[in-house]
């Protein structure tokens, strides 16, 4: 990490460190009751009394959030492809995509825990159709966006159109893929939880309707906690796999 | 190889249609270096992408051998190079040549990848990704990646319009070094006059659009030119004359 980079994450930390010890402050010095605001000691005491179950809940929650965020990168990938080499089909197939995409999942989600029950089909599903549309939009958009200097090369080679593809544009759209992994990564683990909201026999979701119903706030915002973490983490993850294939936009970007 | 254009037209389709080349009557023998310029928007890049199949001419013909630019580049016998070193960020200096490679499948004629990168001095850094090189350094690789084609004709558009004067200068003595051996015919689009005297055997002068030939001036001066000698001077004026023509005729 370079210098300015360093101090960006600790400036970053810093507000976190902040806003966490004004929180404790905040609800000691005024009394705030537990079934309203509990202290991030009490959330982190009631983490650490519950490994166990906790450990379980997000298991499941991750699980469910990253095969559905699988599906929705293979399928949004795939058709992104699909549309690149069939241009013809383009204006139907994204009519049809942005329809699916206005369409209310918190709407459909209670739809599909009805007609698939408590199991994590209807999770991984509602994940799945979440992050599908940016990764199909970002790499569509990569794969034909190719600069006029090197279609005029290719075709002075006559490369086929397969060919531009597989040299040229599949290459080329790696960055608006992982663009898209970045958005659509966080959108999964709230798909997931908000899929077990509306009925699950377990995970995160589960985990904090229940609490939420019994007031019990403490048990609800260790699941928050754990959910900003696993985003956190997910998303270094993806900044550090694409650092890596996609060495050459944040290299030039150093030069 | 032997380009031949007869009654060439071109216009750009839209509201109101654009013509771009109108009536352009000349041949090329084979293994000559002609140098087109002309006013900007007279047609010269028109003229190259048409020879080069990237486009197909509303009238008229190019015939390359006989044949037409079509099957010229059906048969890969033509190397495109353009301002844009059009280099894959993801492909080190060795794998931008060797892509090209894949393209001209097995024919004969071109240099060998490593033959071609020591020619334009990249022989050591073939392992360089592009955005580590200059951009005297990427217009080099890309004339390695025009080296390992077997071409006889070389389409060039404007290649190192974008370079500073001095890496311009050396860069197009060298590419003169490249091309004597191998002699290719070479199609050389500039707006720089001086370029055109330096590089070239005939210089062919379009007015602006719609292009029309409206000099054609051959140079029967030995290379390196040497800008002192009268004789270059005197085709400096001449071509001086010719250009404000070109211009002119553009404004009236």
């Amino acid at each position: 990490m370079k210098a300015p980079a360093r101090r960006s994450a600790l400036v970053a930390w810093g507000i976190v460190a902040v806003f966490l010890i004004s929180w404790e402050a905040g609800v000691r010095l005024m009394n705030i009751p537990v079934y309203l605001l509990p202290s991030p000691s009490h959330i982190l005491a009631t983490l650490a009394d519950n490994p166990s179950m906790y450990a379980q809940a997000s298991l499941l929650t991750l699980g469910e959030a990253l095969i559905g965020l699988l599906l929705g990168v293979l399928a949004g990938a795939a058709i992104a492809v699909l549309l690149t080499l069939l241009p013809g089909i383009e204006d139907g197939v994204m009519t049809l995509a942005i329809l699916m995409k206005s369409t209310p999942l918190v709407a459909i989600a209670p739809l599909l825990t009805l007609w698939l029950g408590f199991g994590v089909l209807p999770k991984i599903i509602i994940t799945a159709l979440l992050t599908f549309f940016p990764v199909l939009v970002n790499v569509l958009s990569g794969l034909q966006r190719v600069d006029q200097p090197f279609l005029d090369l290719f075709h002075s080679w006559r490369a086929s159109r397969w060919e531009v593809f597989r040299y040229l544009r599949l290459p080329g759209s790696l960055p608006y893929l992982f663009a898209a992994l970045k958005i659509s990564a966080p959108l999964a683990l709230i798909g997931a939880v908000v899929a077990e909201w509306t009925g699950a026999s377990g995970g995160l979701g589960r985990t904090m309707w229940l609490a939420y119903t019994n007031l019990n706030l403490p048990y609800l915002f260790a699941a928050i906690f754990i959910l900003a973490a696993a985003g956190m983490i997910l998303y270094r993850l993806l900044a550090w796999a694409e650092g890596r294939a996609v060495f050459w936009q944040s290299i030039s970007r150093e030069l | 190889m032997r380009v031949e254009v007869s009654a060439l037209n071109h216009t750009y389709p839209g509201k109101p249609p654009r013509p771009a080349l109108a009536g352009l009557d000349f041949s090329i023998p084979s293994g000559q270096f002609v140098a087109l310029i002309g006013p900007s928007g007279c047609g010269k890049s028109t003229l190259l992408r048409l020879a080069a199949n990237l486009l197909r001419p509303t009238g008229g013909s190019i015939r390359i051998d006989g044949r037409t630019p079509a099957e010229i580049n059906a048969a890969r016998q033509v190397a495109w190079m353009a301002q844009s070193p059009a280099l894959l960020p993801w492909l080190t200096a060795r794998g931008n040549v060797a892509l090209a490679q894949r393209f001209i499948n097995g024919q004969n004629g071109g240099l060998p990848i490593e033959d071609a990168l020591q020619r334009v001095g990249l022989g050591d850094i073939q392992a360089a990704y592009p955005f580590t090189l200059s951009g005297g350094m990427q217009q080099r690789l890309a004339l390695a990646r025009l080296l390992i084609q077997p071409a006889g004709l070389w389409l060039m558009d404007e290649p190192f319009a974008a370079l500073d004067e001095i890496t311009r200068e050396r860069l197009a003595l060298e590419l003169l070094d490249l091309w004597q051996p191998l002699h290719p015919t070479v199609l050389w689009v500039t707006h720089h006059i001086h370029e055109a005297l330096r590089l070239a055997d005939r210089v062919l002068v379009l007015s602006a659009a719609p292009g029309r030939l409206v000099a054609d001036l051959l140079l029967e001066l030995p290379r390196p030119r040497d800008e002192s000698d009268p004789r270059f001077q005197a085709a400096l004026s001449q071509l001086r004359t010719c250009l404000a023509q070109a211009q002119g005729e553009a404004q009236r």
